[in-house]
């Protein structure tokens, strides 16, 4: 399939990738739209050296250098000449973007004594791309700090230069108008939490070791993934039930579970290429044990990654932008429509997020260095906890992240219900109760 | 490194209590851990603010851009049709139906504060109709029937009348007698008929009223059945019209009579004695209640 890619004109008007049309009128208090990867390093961290190191992932990928700007139809990026700023760290991750503070980048650095971080709008990139970037930012790091000189397996290449595939929109290449549009889902379960709610991100990390928990996983035919998400309906399975007695009116528990589809569709784009399986049960139908959940999510997963489906999704996304009626309508009418699109397609449908970056494939040379990485989301009004999984080393870091002030109930089904099956669970917080 | 008790799951080295449950570490005596290496840099800032939900955000602002639009859009077709000058009622009514939206949305969704907004709204918005002509005349009247209107169904329902609810009878009473007092001011510039007709009729209302009142809260056991209620307010009911019919005679006729309410009274005296006979015999009570209904 020949790949038609969109020009970058540096100096010029840039268009918003399909699926970060939503993040921009969408971003509120309580809706930041916003996530965090960051590695912990054995050194400590200088802030010149990592601004250096800043610096030469702007001038490797010069598309991660702009900045948002609302236009009369449409948000729309536009080169950025202003400085990048680093940031020390804060007590709260993925919290609301203060884009001024910022100088107007997209993406926020972020350092303490032995982190790098890197705080990413989702208008500008998914995980998978963010990770890319902390990957190089890192490495750039170690170069200058004369710690070692390597390169992350498949990273960017900081000499190399860079492909115009890498700021490529695919889902505008995917698109196929004849295709039937993907069918909307009923409303889903939302657990609303007791206790109070303020904007703080509040996190509950869980290391686990990944021995133990890919042993469990491989007993019941699924993968780390899978697993992760079988517990996390389990656990909102056990607080609907507290909720609603009545079996009848319990409403179905779906997680959205975001797909890298660089993969799938073979693209290495830097920009947002993900979509959401929804994934779930139906409690109405009954108590749903744990391994007959774990057989569900394993099916539905392996159906929402047929590409027949994927594109259908695409067509429907894409679709929708391409209307007229919606293309020649002004921002200020459309920001309204997408705030209440994106709960009606989007949060709307789903109980909670669990997005998954994988394994992350470290050089050697960094291997004895490494102390931690972590993956932070930012919750939602609906949704107010996400769970972020991220694998390193020989550990696996499950974090939840809440807005939740005190209600800690599901996190704590979630981590019990690992160490019931024998999995070994420590815990560390950002949390007031336990300093 | 300690473990949760509870939730079984290992703390971070220096951790006080379980962040799930909130346990406390109990460590053993003499054994001291390091302190514990915060999740995050820095010290916790204060605390965070409140938000505005999504979704009515966006309701807001859709609305506010509909507005916007519309506005323009009427007063551009008004004034390029020769019309501008007539401009004023539909704008003003746009802006008035956005308002009256934005505020649904926005401020607290209880009934007593949203009805209240919209009595207030749909007061400005008679006046402001009639002030259209720089004149104001019949909004004297509806203007304040909202706010008779607020007294009666939405007052009531707020916490100070719920916990004084005689002061709150007393004041839609008030507010009614003023109300009337109003209308006769706004229509012939004096008291014409609010002395002679309003006055007494209200009265004999409130003696009906209070004379069943004083009745049922002397009872035996102050139960008072539906049924007592129902008959006792259709006969406060016909015997207030009935007053009305007989002081309104007399203020167009100058003779105390009545002329279209006999039957009214007729009825309220049978329902009356009805009332008393099974009030005071035993015997026609039990014929009416379900006591004998099988013997």
């Amino acid at each position: 399939m020949k790949i038609r890619v969109q020009n970058y004109a540096p100096e010029g008007f840039i268009a918003l990738d399909n699926s970060a049309l939503i993040y921009p009128p969408t971003e509120a208090v309580f809706n930041a739209n916003t996530f965090r990867v960051s590695l912990d390093l054995s050194f400590t961290i200088k802030k010149e050296i990592l601004e250096q190191a800043v610096y030469d992932l702007l001038e490797r990928c010069s598309y991660a250098k702009v900045s948002l700007h609302a236009g009369f139809f449409w948000y729309f990026l536009s080169p950025n000449p202003k400085q990048p700023v680093v940031h020390p760290e804060g007590s709260y991750p993925s919290g609301r973007f203060f884009f001024k503070e910022n100088n107007g980048y997209l993406f926020k650095v972020l350092y303490s004594e032995h982190r790098i971080a890197l705080e990413c709008f989702h208008a500008l990139t998914d995980g998978s791309g963010a990770i890319a970037y902390l990957k190089l930012l890192v490495e750039r790091y170690c170069h200058y700090a004369g710690i070692a000189d390597f390169q992350f397996p498949g990273g960017l290449i900081f000499k190399a230069r860079p492909s115009t595939q890498e700021f490529s929109d695919p889902f505008q290449h995917l698109y196929d108008k004849t295709l039937p549009s993907f069918l909307k889902i009923s409303k889903a379960y939302h657990r609303k939490g007791n206790g109070s709610i303020d904007d703080c991100v509040k996190v509950i990390s869980a290391s686990i070791p990944t021995k133990q928990i890919k042993a469990r996983a491989k007993a019941r035919g699924i993968t780390i993934g899978e697993y992760l998400s079988s517990t996390y309906l389990y656990a909102l399975q056990q607080l609907q039930q507290q909720e609603v007695p009545v079996r009848r009116q319990r409403k179905p528990i779906r997680l959205s579970v975001p797909m890298n589809l660089r993969k799938i569709f073979g693209y290495e784009t830097m920009r947002n290429f993900t979509l959401f399986a929804v994934i779930g049960i139906e409690p109405a139908l009954g108590w749903y044990t744990f391994d007959e959940i774990a057989k569900e999510v394993h099916m539905q997963m392996a159906m929402s990654q047929d590409r027949k489906r994927l594109l259908s999704q695409i067509r429907r996304n894409v679709g929708g932008e391409r209307t007229p009626l919606i293309r020649f309508a002004p921002n200020m009418l459309k920001n309204p429509l997408f705030k209440l699109l994106s709960d009606y397609l989007g949060d709307d449908q789903y109980s909670g997020v669990i997005s998954n970056l994988g394994q992350l494939d470290l050089p050697p040379a960094l291997e004895g260095v490494i102390r931690r990485a972590d993956f932070h989301l930012s919750p939602g009004l609906l949704n107010r906890v996400a769970l972020a999984v991220i694998g390193y080393l020989d550990t696996i870091v499950v974090n939840f992240t809440s807005f939740l002030n005190t209600d800690t109930e599901l996190e704590r089904l979630f981590c019990t219900f690992l160490v019931e099956d024998g999995i070994e669970v420590t815990l560390s917080t950002n949390r007031e109760t336990d300093r | 490194m300690a473990y949760c008790i509870r939730c079984g799951v290992k703390l971070e080295e220096g951790s006080k209590a379980c962040p799930l449950c909130k346990t406390p570490v109990h460590l053993p005596e003499g054994m001291e851990e390091q302190k514990q290496q915060p999740l995050f840099a820095q010290n916790l800032p204060s605390r965070g603010v409140g938000g505005v939900n999504k979704t009515r955000k966006g309701v807001i602002e859709l609305i506010v851009s509909l507005l916007v639009i519309s506005e323009l859009t009427v007063f551009l077709s008004l004034w390029l049709s020769g019309n501008g000058s007539q401009s004023f009622i539909p704008l003003f009514s746009i802006a008035m139906a956005a308002l009256s939206l934005i505020l649904a949305f926005s401020v607290k969704p209880a009934y007593t504060v949203q009805a209240s907004i919209q009595c207030l709204l749909a007061a400005v918005y008679l006046f402001g109709l009639d002030a259209a002509d720089l004149e104001i005349s019949w909004s004297l009247i509806a203007g304040p029937a909202v706010g008779v209107g607020w007294l009666y169904f939405v007052h009531p329902f707020t916490r100070r009348a719920a916990q004084k609810p005689k002061a709150a009878a007393g004041a839609c009473l008030a507010g009614s007698l003023a109300y009337l007092a109003l209308i006769n001011l706004v229509l012939e510039q004096s008291l014409t008929w609010f002395i002679p007709v309003t006055l007494p009729v209200i009265a004999s209302l409130l003696v009906l009223v209070g004379l069943f009142g004083l009745w049922f809260s002397k009872r035996k056991n102050k139960r008072v059945p539906l049924a007592d209620v129902v008959l006792a307010t259709l006969v406060v009911l016909f015997g207030t019209i009935t007053s009305l019919d007989f002081f309104l005679s007399w203020y167009q006729l100058g003779i105390f009579t009545l002329r279209w309410s006999r039957g009214l009274l007729g009825a309220s005296l049978v329902i009356l004695v009805f009332l008393i006979s099974v009030s005071v015999s035993r015997r026609v009570r039990r014929y009416f209640t379900s006591h004998n209904r099988h013997t």
